[in-house]
């Protein structure tokens, strides 16, 4: 069954222009222009039940703004979306009952006292019996190893904490589908592979749909086995991430060992040295032209050995991240 | 259903709590005024039996009970309202099944037990600390209207703050609006003065308007300075005023929150 459906999901935005300076800002105080700028531009995805999506793209790429159309919150300009079976936009308790959207710089917990409270305040928004309250929250606290944070104000827990609060604050009425929008942000590293873990198992028990956005290589490489990638609002790409790089990189890596030194400006011609220490050379290569430069390279310089390589994945979403 | 504001209600409770220093300095902010306003009126009727018709206990008891109602009625949490829209953080009531206006009528009622505990305290403690006389309605009908007023001017505040907060959907800097509503709706409601004190023409100007329906003209019910009659076209006035004030809340804030919806936050 599909959890999520969109298509042709397109949003616009008039953002005010002012021209620069004090004047500009009188001005714009009394004549204020207006330019749509379309954030998300005809955007149609399928995703099913229980899938784990990562939803990558640089920032300004319009992840945020289409996470924002799936729960909700925001009304597209045109296009369709049927998320859990509902329209998002109209807002109907019962669909909002099954998912839930965590943000990571915000924040839905009760700030001067304990995330407990928020939870109850949880259990009786969701219609949660006390029984399911109960099991549900234990079992979120196994596994966010949330004990010691129980009773303290949550304005005294550490990032770490508050983030794993928070998903167990999102999480108590066991949703159906889960919008994450930068998960481990601002997390180190151990606490970022503790939440990356809890999502996967999250994933797996639940049968739950998840669609994340993260600017972490590892959250996407780890955790999502199918990426979708929109970039100035269009998708991109839509599919396996181990296929993303066939797709997406234009080019291929030579590795090659020589028995003697090499100069990196005689390897110039044959492609960009990457890495040069006199025995050794990397080169990126047109994906085309691999096997012609590889041959002139065997024919040309005293080679040992040679590897021809596909560009690292975190590489390739690296750049999908940095818009190049 | 009702268990939800309740919750919420609870747990504002225990967060205005736990703010105790804010509350402290809001309280002690409050008592100072209602001590100089008290002695202000005290020099100024002297020997003087009555003043602007009102006898000397009758003027006392509106300054100390002007302190009870104005902790009730214009307590509430426009400036979080005001801060939770333009910070975005609303989104994530929009997202849970919860109506939001449920909600902060929930917390602002736990503000206001709170802030009707302190007054009480603080007016109990002046009484018996400068030996204040506090002026006691006679009849049963006078209670029963008065707590009437009370109750809906206190929903007329709720629903004006309310629509004024919305207009963050609007303003990026969107503390202005409540700030001019709060600074007109303390003088133009009678909580630093009687509002017999005015030039005749201003108060019938003022009387076109929702605030003196707010504070003063219940405090007036409640020093039986106008007959029942008079009290029960006050309160008529006030539903009016009510119906209108929700219209306009509820209009205000769908047309922002379509914004909102529109233009993202």
């Amino acid at each position: 069954m599909l959890s999520i459906e969109t298509r042709a999901l397109t949003k616009n935005f008039s953002v005010p222009e002012k021209d620069p300076g004090l004047w500009g800002s009188v001005k714009s105080l009394f004549n204020r222009r207006w330019r749509q700028v379309r954030a998300v531009d005809s955007v149609s995805i399928k995703i099913e039940e229980g899938e784990l999506v990562g939803f990558l793209g640089a920032n300004g790429a319009g992840k945020t703004t289409t996470l924002k159309m799936l729960s909700g919150l925001l009304t597209p300009t045109s296009g369709e979306a049927v998320v859990l079976g509902h329209v998002p936009w109209k807002r109907k308790s019962a669909f909002q009952r099954r998912f839930s959207l965590v943000m990571g710089q915000r924040t839905q917990l009760w700030w001067e006292i304990p995330a407990l409270e928020t939870f109850r305040l949880n259990q009786v928004i969701y219609g949660l019996s006390d029984a399911d309250y109960k099991k549900n929250l234990g079992e979120l606290v196994d596994l966010l190893e949330l004990q010691d944070c129980l009773s303290v104000p949550v304005k005294k827990l550490s990032l770490g904490q508050r983030m794993r609060a928070e998903l167990a604050a999102a999480l108590l009425h066991k949703p159906a589908l889960l919008l994450l929008d930068e998960p481990t942000l601002g997390l180190d590293v151990v606490m970022q592979q503790k939440v990356r873990a809890f999502i996967k198992e999250y994933n797996k028990r639940n049968k739950a749909t998840i669609l994340l956005t993260s600017h972490n290589m590892d959250d996407v490489v780890e955790l999502c086995p199918r990426v979708i990638v929109i970039e100035l609002g269009r998708l991109l790409y839509d599919g396996p991430l181990a296929q993303l790089v066939s797709r997406y990189a234009d080019h291929k890596i030579i590795r090659a060992v020589f028995d003697r030194e090499v100069k990196a400006a005689d390897l110039a011609h044959l492609g960009t040295v990457v890495e040069d220490g006199g025995l050794k050379a990397v080169l990126q290569v047109p994906r085309g032209q691999v096997s012609a430069r590889a041959a002139k390279l065997l024919q040309g310089f005293p080679v040992v050995d040679l590897t021809i390589d596909e560009v690292p994945i975190d590489d390739i979403v690296r750049r999908i991240f940095t818009h190049k | 259903m009702i268990r939800k504001y309740w919750t919420a209600y609870a747990i504002s409770l225990q967060e205005t709590l736990q703010r105790r220093s804010s509350l402290l300095m809001d309280r002690v902010g409050g008592v100072a005024i209602i001590v100089s306003l008290y002695y202000f009126w005290k020099a100024l009727l002297g020997t003087k039996p009555s003043f602007l018709g009102y006898s000397g206990e009758q003027m006392l008891s509106y300054v100390l009970v002007m302190n009870i109602l104005r902790s009730f009625v214009f307590t509430g949490r426009g400036w979080q309202l005001v801060g939770e829209i333009s910070s975005g953080r609303i989104s994530s009531y929009l997202v849970r099944p919860i109506s939001y206006h449920g909600y902060t009528l929930a917390l602002d009622l736990a503000q206001k037990t709170v802030h009707l505990a302190a007054a009480f305290l603080e007016v109990g403690v002046l009484i018996a600390a400068i030996g204040a006389r506090v002026y006691l309605p006679h009849s049963l009908s006078t209670w029963l209207l008065f707590s009437v007023s009370v109750a809906v001017s206190s929903l007329l505040f709720f629903f004006m703050e309310f629509m004024v907060s919305s207009l963050a959907f609007w303003t990026s800097e969107s503390g202005g609006p409540l700030f001019c509503f709060e600074l007109g709706l303390q003088f133009a409601a009678g909580t630093f003065f009687p509002l017999d004190v005015l030039p005749h023409s201003l108060q019938k100007a003022l009387a076109m308007t929702p605030f003196p329906y707010m504070v003063f003209f219940p405090i007036n019910i409640y020093l039986e300075r106008m007959a029942p009659a008079e009290a029960v076209k006050i309160l008529g006035i006030q539903a009016v005023w009510l119906a209108f004030f929700v219209w306009a809340a509820t209009a205000v804030w769908k047309l922002g929150l379509s914004n909102y919806s529109a233009e993202g936050g």
